[in-house]
């Protein structure tokens, strides 16, 4: 036991010395999860919603697919984005392979059939209302899209904190694609699992108090904009 | 807007939902008047009001506005409520003025037309409560406000006073009845209630199984012959 306890005093030892790679580790990840999660977005929320208003021929097994691969393992992401960005690939050429870019890319990956999926779900139902009504009031295409997603901001936003928890907290397909290269591509689960495998549980232990305190920062802010606007809403 | 329903058939999966044959196989609706739709439930009139309305494709016949076929700017003059209106997550006022909004309309014309219209259907004390979390007699009227904001030259209702209190029902028969002496709104709605048939209608259209039974004036259903009509008319006698 006492190597738990003392696994925490060194956390809180390490995480207030403000070492310079510790910073520099969760300032990419963050940069990482965040850009991804935005690519995700930028992908997700338009794509849930054509699926989610619109009936179409094979929109079940699109659903089927969408569900399967909002589960689909870190690692084999990360070994497809690896063969695609690999010198040998068919993107080899742009020597993305090791580099935070790829990390970015296999992350967005995983990311965007999470929010696809929960905007599509979300769409599904209360969307097909909400278009319908501002079609009846004389809405054009650009308003409806602008209405829709005014509509289901809470559900964007519950998607996208989702997606960028599992950005965050994925490990296997940053490992593959980035390398765990020190001060290059290496990110608080990288770290964690590495120092895990050395024995040095203290600084893992550091790491994983940091990912848990920025997983509890977004969820607040999650919170604050669902919570809040449901508080509003019954003003 | 003259709106002509020729021939109409909807079908669902392969099971007809509406067949608009026989006698009445071409409907008119004249610019300025109310029509009443009524008939059992499951008899096509949802069906037939969504058809109208532009909302629901239909699987054959042929729809006219004004000797035309529905336009998006067709569409900009006529409006639809049901009975469970959609409302956005925002507060009634702003509900009110979404379609002013869209249309891009004069900051203080939307601001005069919208109080004028909190007052009338008697909104003014809530209206900055969020339109999601309203009673049923409060969410009729917001839609019907907010349909009736951009001063539309048809109304399709279906059961808008359906499950609400008498005042509210006063509000709104009230408020179809002005609109429709003073600005020659069409209105089209259906509704259950024959007394509300009566007092807001100046012509009725019975539908059941899909079919258009009968259509006239409210003196000429109560002399109808029709089995079916009269059974209709006996259950629902006010």
């Amino acid at each position: 036991m006492d190597y738990i306890l003392n696994g925490f005093v060194e956390a809180f030892r390490l995480i207030f010395s403000f070492d310079p790679e510790i910073i520099q580790i969760v300032l990419l990840s963050l940069y990482v999860s965040f850009s991804s999660t935005l690519y995700a977005t930028l992908i997700g929320v338009p794509v849930g919603i054509l699926l989610g208003i619109n009936t179409f021929k094979g929109k079940r097994i699109v659903s089927r697919l969408l569900y399967t691969f909002m589960s689909f393992p870190p690692v084999i992401i990360g070994l497809f984005t690896a063969l695609f960005l690999a010198r040998s690939g068919p993107f080899g050429q742009f020597q993305l392979m090791y580099t935070p870019q790829a990390m970015i890319i296999a992350q967005t990956i995983l990311v965007t059939p999470v929010i696809t999926g929960i905007i599509f779900n979300q769409a599904g139902t209360s969307g097909h209302e909400v278009v319908q009504t501002g079609k009846t009031l004389g809405a054009q295409k650009w308003n409806i899209l602008i209405l829709l997603i005014l509509e289901l901001k809470s559900v964007i936003m519950i998607a996208l904190v989702t997606g960028f928890g599992r950005a965050i907290s994925e490990v296997g397909a940053v490992m593959i694609v980035g390398g765990n290269i020190r001060g290059f591509t290496r990110v608080m689960t990288t770290f964690i699992a590495m120092n895990n495998n050395m024995g040095q549980y203290s600084v893992s232990i550091a790491m994983g108090l940091i990912l848990l305190t920025i997983s509890f920062i977004t969820n607040s802010i999650l919170y604050h904009f669902v919570m809040g606007d449901q508080n509003e809403n019954r003003g | 807007m003259k709106i002509e329903a020729k021939e109409i058939v909807k079908t669902y999966q392969d099971k007809s939902v509406l067949t608009l044959k026989g006698t009445h196989h071409h409907l008119v609706f004249e610019p300025g008047k109310i029509y009443g739709i009524i008939g059992p439930n499951g008899s096509g009139k949802t069906t037939l009001l969504k058809i109208m309305a532009g909302l629901i494709p239909m699987s054959s016949g042929n729809m006219l506005y004004n000797n035309q076929s529905l336009t998006h700017q067709t569409m900009t003059e006529m409006t639809y409520s049901s009975h469970s209106p959609t409302l956005f997550s925002r507060s009634i006022y702003e509900n009110i003025a979404y379609p002013l909004r869209i249309r891009k309309v004069d900051k203080q014309m939307i601001d005069d037309t919208v109080n004028g219209l909190l007052a009338e259907f008697e909104l003014n004390k809530i209206q900055t409560q969020n339109a999601k979390h309203l009673s049923g007699g409060e969410s009729q009227k917001t839609a019907l406000a907010r349909a009736l904001s951009f001063s539309p030259k048809v109304l399709f209702l279906d059961e808008p006073t359906a499950n609400i209190d008498p005042k509210s029902i006063r509000i709104i028969e009230s408020a179809l009845k002005k609109r429709n002496h003073h600005d020659n709104l069409t209105v089209i709605i259906i509704t259950h209630n024959l007394s509300q048939a009566f007092r807001l209608c100046s012509h009725l259209i019975f539908m059941d199984q899909g079919q258009c039974l009968f259509s006239g004036t409210p003196e000429e259903i109560m002399a109808t012959s029709d089995p079916i009509i009269n059974d209709f008319i006996s259950y629902n006698r006010f």
